[in-house]
């Protein structure tokens, strides 16, 4: 049976599908970066949470971590709105139809990530109030988002899988379906999670450096526990990206395995960043950073080749009608170009040395 | 008809939306208002020279920050997630129209979130005037996105030129886009003095919350003061069956704008007399009324605007239940069942017709209808005969204005009639007054008739 496929919208993209492609990878970058930063976090700060009833460390290592977590979330979020519109723009006939087929696990994210946004606040402010109970909240945070991450694959597994819709949508009411668990999926959902607990112990030890005047013992201490987290992570995900790998459709799988030399190259280059990334992590974690940073961005590379090869019986996003917004799009890039300068002019102002600031304070008519 | 038809149980799709739809509202207007109030307020305070005034600055922005990043950025996202769920192809449309003016958004997003956060870790760490700045462009990036938001909000009610010539710059500065951002900004002023009641109203100091507490009261009534000449002028540019549904063309709409007004009017004399005249007597459970007040206030207006713009999702252009207005010649022809992708029969069942008659309830009438709960069908047709249910049938766009034409061929008809027929019992009758019509109605009807 042919699979049934939304038509897609009768009106011009704005855009060439090469140049949605190009921004579609290159947000979903940055949103992975910080997304792998969230979920590792989480999970990490619930440990150290449990830890720290005994271990003065672990203590203040979460009370440390959560500081940042706020604008780890809203950033996170806020990154991943742009991937998402223009997956929505290129694969709307796709997308829509997996997430209304999981329609409540799918509106169950967003109010999941109001629960645990707020946890991570209450976490933040009343840590010490909480006593044991802390670790509980923050348990339950980490849950939250490890399951918004699962209910995130399994939405993205779908979608390109379309001779699948119409089977769900004859054997359940629409919406009801609470997404796949097959085997293919859970590899890609532990692929994902691995790779965030290892990301989420690189950022503990690239943060704890700000640490290294106020409390060097702990930043030496937790710059060695980021490490162990980071190469731990990294080395399990050589097992289960093969196992990922291995869950592909065997065309896809052989196309990263020589069939396709630029697919393999990609997928190589990869690999070899990780390993590298690995090697200089422990003792340059910004060097591992860069690398694994590499990997990272060729990974999100190698995930939109394989969107494209498993959708490729269906569509091709290069068939559909053009008629560019150019005006508009240069009006989007300076814009982005201006927003970027102001929020770097604002960090600038606000991380900039305190014997540069000192000047100004006596400027200020603050009652403290 | 191009997507699988998600029938949430007694709210329906629109209210889902429409429950989120109401609480973002709420948070953003004041994510915008409030961005104008902290750095006003932070620079009255600098220039009276009045530190209990700044302290009063700093646990209102954090209050802000709780409310804002995290409730409105998060239902922002929850607004995009519903519309997608029950609406795909309007949402894909807007967004194949629309799609830079979403990505230049989302850059404004960026910079909002980034100065909020910047402010508001920044009471300790930057000088009064780079502080002072950083609201202020908090504030511009705030009131930005609300104004490319709007552009796309208003086109879906006022897509004016862009129906004939299909540009970006024709869909977003479209009739409805500046009165509707006027609008939005006086509520947003008049919301940020609504949220600075509340925080005031905590304040222990009594000289200083007598201060915020009147002047938070300013804020709210400078902000009602504004919205009658915008909404003048916005009713002015809408088409002219959206301007007469609330004017008694639907009942529900014309009690709900009502109710819009009183409820308005209350926040304004509640707010005048109230904080303005009386701030000494005024306390947090006042100001959670005036809160309530302001949230019935948008809930309604929201319901309001959303119901004018039937039986339309994009006006004159696609109807709520997504069929393009130009398609309309084909559906017929084709049947509705054989054009939509999603059902579980593509022709009529003459066995079942009733079970086919459900199919074309879920294809042309769930967008808006539920069985059971919100707008319920089987209220609409209680004690209704099949004469009566084919005659609006043929008829729905001219008898009631606010929905769109029944497409379909005869057989689809007289399913659904079949399935509308089996909700209730039939009335006893005594004697046929047209007995060739109800010779019309299939077995299988009657049949039907007796089921829950």
């Amino acid at each position: 049976m042919n699979p049934v496929i939304p038509a897609p919208v009768p009106v011009p993209l704005p855009a060439p599908a090469w140049l949605v492609q190009a921004l579609l990878v290159f947000t979903f970058i940055l949103h992975l970066l910080l997304m792998n930063l969230l979920v590792g976090g989480g999970v990490m700060l619930a440990l150290s949470s449990y830890l720290g009833r005994r271990d003065p460390r672990h203590r203040d290592l979460a009370r440390r971590v959560v500081r940042v977590m706020p604008p780890v979330v809203a950033f996170t979020i806020t990154m991943g709105v742009a991937p998402l519109l223009f997956l929505q723009l290129l694969y709307g006939q796709f997308f829509y139809t997996s997430s209304v087929l999981i329609a409540w696990a799918w509106l169950a994210v967003v109010l999941l990530l109001v629960v645990a946004y707020y946890g991570i606040y209450w976490f933040n402010f009343q840590q010490e109030a909480l006593g044991r109970r802390a670790f509980w909240v923050m348990l339950a945070t980490a849950l939250i988002l490890v399951r918004i991450m699962m209910t995130y694959n399994q939405n993205m597994s779908f979608l390109e899988r379309p001779q699948d819709f119409y089977p769900r949508f004859l054997e359940t009411p629409v919406g009801n379906y609470l997404g796949s668990f097959d085997a293919g999926t859970m590899a890609r959902f532990a692929h994902f999670l691995t790779a965030a607990l290892a990301v989420g112990g690189l950022g503990l030890v690239l943060l704890a450096r700000a640490w290294r005047e106020e409390a060097p013992e702990l930043a030496h201490w937790a710059r060695r526990y980021g490490v162990r987290w980071f190469m731990a992570g990294t080395g399990i995900e050589f097992l289960v990206g093969l196992w990922f790998l291995f869950s592909l459709p065997a065309e896809i799988r052989n196309s990263f395995l020589g069939a396709d030399t630029r697919a393999t190259a990609i997928l190589v280059v990869a690999v070899v960043l990780a390993v590298l990334a690995m090697v200089t992590a422990p003792r340059s974690p910004v060097a591992g950073a860069v690398a694994i940073v590499g990997t990272i961005s060729l990974m999100a590379v190698i995930r939109h080749l394989v969107r494209i090869a498993r959708l490729r019986p269906y569509f091709d996003p290069h068939a559909l009608p053009v008629q560019g917004q150019w005006v508009v799009f240069a009006i989007f890039v300076i814009l982005l170009l201006v927003g970027l300068a102001t929020v770097g002019w604002m960090l600038y102002r606000f991380f900039r040395p305190a014997s540069a600031r000192e000047g100004f304070a006596a400027t200020r008519h603050t009652s403290r | 008809m191009n997507y699988p038809v998600w029938e949430p149980p007694l709210l329906g799709g629109g209210l889902v939306i429409g429950i989120i739809a109401i609480l973002h509202v709420f948070v953003s207007h004041f994510a915008v208002g409030g961005g104008l109030f902290l750095p006003i307020t932070e620079r009255k305070a600098y220039r009276e020279n009045n530190p209990a005034l700044l302290e009063y600055v700093k646990s209102h922005s954090t209050f802000f920050v709780l409310v804002v990043l995290v409730f409105g950025a998060v239902s922002g996202v929850g607004i995009w997630w519903a519309i997608g769920l029950v609406n795909p192809e309007a949402t894909a449309t807007l967004i194949h129209v629309f799609v830079w003016g979403w990505a230049i958004e989302w850059v404004f997003f960026l910079v909002e979130i980034a100065a909020a956060f910047i402010y508001y870790y920044g009471w300790d760490r930057l000088d009064a005037r780079t502080h002072l700045l950083v609201g202020w462009i908090y504030f511009a990036a705030a009131w930005l996105s609300l104004f490319v938001i709007n552009g796309i909000l208003a086109f879906m009610l006022t897509p004016g030129k862009w129906l004939e010539t299909p540009s970006f710059a024709a869909a977003f500065f479209n009739p409805g886009m500046f009165p509707s951002c006027l609008i939005r900004t006086a509520v947003s002023v008049a919301l940020a003095g609504v949220y600075a009641l509340v925080t005031a109203a905590t304040i222990r100091d009594v000289a200083l919350r007598i201060e915020v507490v009147r002047y938070a009261a300013k804020w709210v009534l400078a902000g009602t003061l504004v919205i009658p000449f915008a909404g003048l002028w916005y009713i002015a540019v809408l088409p002219p069956m959206a301007r007469e549904l609330p004017m008694g063309a639907a009942p529900a709409v014309t009690i709900l704008t009502g109710l819009s007004i009183f409820f308005s009017l209350l926040v304004v004399t509640f707010t005048y007399f109230g904080p303005y005249q009386h701030p000494r007597y005024f306390n947090l459970t006042f100001a959670f009324l005036i809160a309530v007040l302001a949230l019935s206030v948008t809930g309604v207006t929201e319901w309001v605007r959303e119901a004018v713009r039937k039986p339309y999702i994009i006006y004159d252009y696609m109807y709520a239940n997504t069929l393009r207005v130009a398609d309309v010649p084909r559906v017929r022809q084709q049947g509705v069942l054989s054009a939509a992708r999603w059902v579980h029969q593509h022709t009529v069942d003459m066995e079942k017709p009733e079970v086919s008659g459900r199919e074309v309830f879920r294809v042309e009438c769930a967008s808006c209808h539920t069985v059971d709960g919100y707008n319920s069908i089987r209220f609409a047709v209680k004690g209704w005969s099949a004469e009566m249910i084919d005659y609006l049938l043929l008829h729905l766009n001219e008898l009631k204005g606010f929905m769109p034409p029944m497409v379909g061929t005869d057989a689809e008809r007289r399913a659904l009639r079949a399935w509308l027929l089996s909700l209730n019992p039939q009335p006893a009758m005594r004697e046929p007054a047209h007995p060739g019509v109800q010779a019309e109605v299939p077995t299988a009807d009657r049949a039907g008739a007796t089921k829950p």
